[in-house]
């Protein structure tokens, strides 16, 4: 018999592993692929290549941003100062990245948890009275598959155009109030939503035929009493893995919704980081990403552990 | 401020707890939008009140020394002020300098300055703040490649005394002044220029009517009244104090969504207006328009002179004669834009209008120039052959150009096909096209430089900036790698003399030689477009460099 606590931490090991592998590599193939990336980041800094600027500035620049050493050179300092915690300045914003990090993040976060608060709400509003309804059940089931299939952006100019242009119920821009939060959210939250419906709908399906259903039926509980205490139990567990993965979805369409409707964040700062061949920046956002990933799985995993009951089981 | 600041953050925190609420509130929410009000018929200019003002691009530094890019000089202008000032007719006026006198060799500039002038942190505008400042945008650390490359001359100043200073150039340089007037060489509190470069980049300090206070990155930046301002430049059109209390200068990418926020009243100006809503926002009784054309080299696709086809003039006069520019102006913008055909944009000091003409569309000649260079041969869709080389013509084409100008470039193609031109366009992100083009791998690059002055020719299109020799050649502004010793000694000569009217004969000569080597297709000139709200008054388009300024704006609600 393993004692408990080695267990636990073993377990606590295995993560943190998995979590550092992941973090390097995406810290490497930032790197990598910036380095493919063909242009000289000293005329990005610079502005372009019609800039002006005498060859001494050009030659600061380079030496200042370590861009005159050679590539190995880079990478390993690179990899050392992240691995200090040190992310460095962003070439393009003039601050430190966690700076930056710190005044872009929250809007995003706070985004991201809008839409995903869109999501659940639509995905249960939807499955829970329909599923082996007879009409609203087909019904609701194209209505996930269309959602499902919406492109984020498309649904965000849609929203715009409508509830902002025709009708002016929505200011068209900004990060001002919580009127200009509602249609981003609505168009990350709606297509993740129907992902999460369509799975949520099989599972409730399959659910509702468990011997328990039959059980509390034949106690004489209500429909809606079954529904809810007994099936949406079972029928959770595939929606919130999905929620892992939908999470990381969220960031990545974020960066369009971001430029659609004008709001500050980290999507819209990674397009502006990579068009500028901002490596400190852009590595400090891919990574903050990373971390939001693998914080988003371990919630996840946490989250599937308090909703079944026979995972706990499995493990004690 | 700090009010400012207080309400900011309260919404913020509203925002935070209140998501589930926004949706409830999203059914019967007519709230939020601020209209217009109609504007009561003022009498006058009225102190106070907040101006929201929106645009496209964000600046990299407020600092408008470190590189130099136009999103800082349009904040600049509010919070800056310059030695000289340019009014519309390109003369030079007083500013922070009552006057000057350059020494017989043309390379010592004295300035007497103004006595009552302060930076907003205090401190005091003399000749040693000169220095500091010229000493701080030719300094290499500062990264300046705008201002810093228009004062490569520049040695020294020396301080004769707290309101006389000297500066000293290595050659003479008759455009000093005019690029001095430009809000990319604004003078700063030398105080504030004393911390690190993105410190001050941060929160510059100037002298200038408004002052920097905050900076929201990716939402807005906001400025307030400077209360002790009364060295306004000669061009404005009051004296004292701004009216306006506050400025937020809000950044808005989305060109549609831009104008919809001014229709909105969610904002009272927005620049950067798109061709497609310019007919709308005439026809909006609650809006009216402002708008200037850029001096400068206009918006241009320069022809590579260093590689086929374009190292044959009449190559490149077909090809400049068979772009139907003025048809792809009125279809793509609406008519709303001017044509500039010649090498200098018309409000440029010493344009000359002969140039005007001198590559009109002209397919029939294009054809018989074609015909003359040796591509006689066609492919079966009507592409000219020389040799079984097919006439193409490559244009890398920036992410960050605008969908007009891409529109534009798409007539062009089509256009130059009906002569035989296969043009193919490009699409590639900035850093990818900057690399291309600093290896001269292109056969047309698209491109404008705004700047007051007529020296703009030099920088655009002298031998002295073709950059690096070699395969790798690196950065370069003389994109057509055009050389010719004739046009430089022109050129130089302009740089050599004050006298307006021997400037304005060699400023003439230069464009002819420019045009009549068909170095560029010129399209339109690069243009300040601003729709505003009926409510705002004499906002004023500074002429330096045709940027707004909002020293003399004012709002009736």
């Amino acid at each position: 018999m393993i004692p408990f606590f080695l267990r636990v931490a073993h377990a606590f090991l295995a993560k943190a592993l998995n979590a550092f592998t992941v973090l390097f590599a995406a810290a490497t193939l930032c790197f990598v692929v910036l380095q493919l990336t063909p242009g000289d980041p000293v005329l990005a800094i610079l502005g372009g290549g019609s800039v002006n600027a005498t060859p001494e500035t050009l030659a600061v620049a380079r030496h200042e941003y370590g861009l005159d050493r050679p590539l190995p050179v880079q990478y390993g300092l690179y990899l050392t100062r992240l691995a200090q915690g040190q992310f460095g300045n962003s070439f393009s914003q003039h601050m430190p990245v966690v700076d930056v990090l710190r005044s872009q993040a929250p809007p995003t976060l706070e985004l991201m948890a809008a839409a995903f608060i869109v999501a659940w709400l639509f995905a249960l509003l939807s499955t829970v009275p329909t599923v082996r309804r007879r009409w609203f059940g087909p019904v609701a089931s194209s209505l996930e598959t269309i959602s499902a299939g919406l492109p984020p952006f498309w649904l965000g100019l849609l929203l715009l155009w409508a509830f902002s242009f025709e009708f002016g119920l929505f200011p068209p821009a900004g990060t001002r109030g919580v009127l200009s939060i509602v249609l981003p959210a609505l168009a990350l939250g709606i297509p993740l939503g129907g992902f999460l419906a369509q799975v949520t709908r099989e599972s409730f399906d399959l659910a509702l035929d468990e011997p328990c259903v039959l059980t509390a039926r034949a106690r004489g509980m209500d429909e809606r009493a079954v529904r809810l205490r007994h099936v949406l139990r079972h029928a959770l567990l595939p929606g919130v893995d999905l929620s892992a993965w939908g999470i990381g979805a969220l960031v990545g369409n974020a960066v369009a919704i971001e430029m659609i409707f004008s709001r500050k964040g980290i999507g819209r700062e990674l397009f502006l980081a990579v068009s500028g061949h901002d490596m400190p920046l852009v590595a400090g956002i891919i990574l903050f990403i990373a971390a939001i990933y693998i914080i988003a799985g371990f919630l996840a995993d946490l989250l599937r552990r308090l909703i079944d009951p026979r995972l706990k089981a499995l493990h004690s | 401020m700090v009010s400012a600041f207080f309400v900011w953050s309260l919404r913020r925190k509203m925002t935070r707890r209140a998501v589930p609420l926004a949706m409830a509130m999203s059914l019967l929410s007519v709230a939020g939008c601020r209209q217009h009000k109609n504007h009561k018929e003022a009498t006058g200019p009225v102190s106070g009140g907040t101006l929201v003002y929106a645009t496209d691009r964000e600046p990299v530094c407020l600092d408008p020394h470190v590189h130099g890019d136009m999103p800082q000089v349009f904040v600049a202008e509010q919070f800056l002020d310059s030695l000289v000032a340019m009014d519309k007719g390109g003369k030079i006026l007083p500013w922070l300098a009552t006057d000057w006198t350059v020494s017989e060799d043309g390379r010592a500039w004295t300035f007497h300055l103004r006595r009552d002038v302060a930076f907003t942190d205090g401190t005091a505008f003399n000749a040693a703040a000169v220095r500091a400042n010229l000493d701080h945008i030719a300094n290499p650390h500062t990264l300046s490649s705008t201002a810093g490359g228009y004062i490569k001359q520049y040695v020294k100043t020396d301080v004769i005394d707290d309101y006389t200073a000297v500066v000293h150039l290595d050659r003479p340089y008759a455009a000093f002044l005019e690029v001095l007037a430009q809000g990319f060489l604004g003078m700063e509190s030398p105080v504030a220029l004393l911390r690190p470069r993105d410190e001050n980049c941060q929160s510059p300090v100037g002298s200038g009517p408004f002052r920097v206070v905050h900076w929201d990155r990716q939402n807005e930046i906001v400025l307030e009244r400077n209360p002790a301002y009364r060295w306004g430049p000669p061009t404005a059109r009051h004296t004292g104090a701004a009216w306006l209390d506050r400025i937020v200068w809000r950044i808005i990418p989305e060109a549609s969504v831009r104008f919809a926020s001014l229709q909105a009243g969610e904002v009272d100006v927005i620049d950067s207006l798109p061709p497609e809503a310019e007919t709308p926002a005439q026809h909006n009784p609650d809006l009216w328009l402002l708008k200037a054309d850029l001096p400068g080299n206009p918006t241009n696709g320069t022809l590579n002179l260093r590689r086929e086809p374009f190292g044959d003039i009449r190559v490149r006069e077909a090809f400049v004669r068979s772009a139907d520019i003025p048809g792809a102006l009125s279809s793509v913008f609406f008519g709303h834009y001017r044509r500039a055909g010649g090498p200098l944009s018309p409000s440029t000091p010493f344009y000359s209008p002969e140039t005007e003409h001198h590559g009109d569309y002209d397919p029939d000649r294009a054809r018989l120039l074609l015909d003359e260079a040796g591509w006689t041969a066609r492919t079966a869709d009507g592409i000219r052959v020389r040799n079984g080389v097919p006439l193409q013509v490559h244009i890398p084409m920036r992410s960050s150009l605008s969908a007009s100008i891409r529109t534009l470039w798409e007539q062009v193609q089509a256009t130059a096909r009906a002569t035989g031109f296969d043009v193919i366009l490009e699409n590639a992100d900035d850093t990818t096209v900057n690399d291309r083009e600093s290896r001269w791998d292109y056969d047309v690059r698209v491109g404008y430089w705004n700047t007051n002055t007529a020296d703009v020719l030099r920088i655009v299109f002298s031998s002295a900036f073709l950059g690096p020799p070699g395969p790798q050649g690196g950065i370069h502004q003389n994109a057509a790698g055009y050389s010719d010793p004739g046009f430089d000694r022109i050129i130089n000569a302009a740089l050599l003399t004050t006298d307006p009217e021997e400037r304005q004969k060699l400023y003439t000569q230069a464009q002819e030689i420019v045009a009549a080597a068909f170095l560029q297709i010129t399209t339109y000139p690069q243009s300040t477009r601003m729709a505003l709200s009926g409510a705002v008054h004499d906002v004023r388009i500074e002429p330096s460099l045709n940027v707004t300024s909002l020293y003399d704006a004012w709002i009736a609600r």
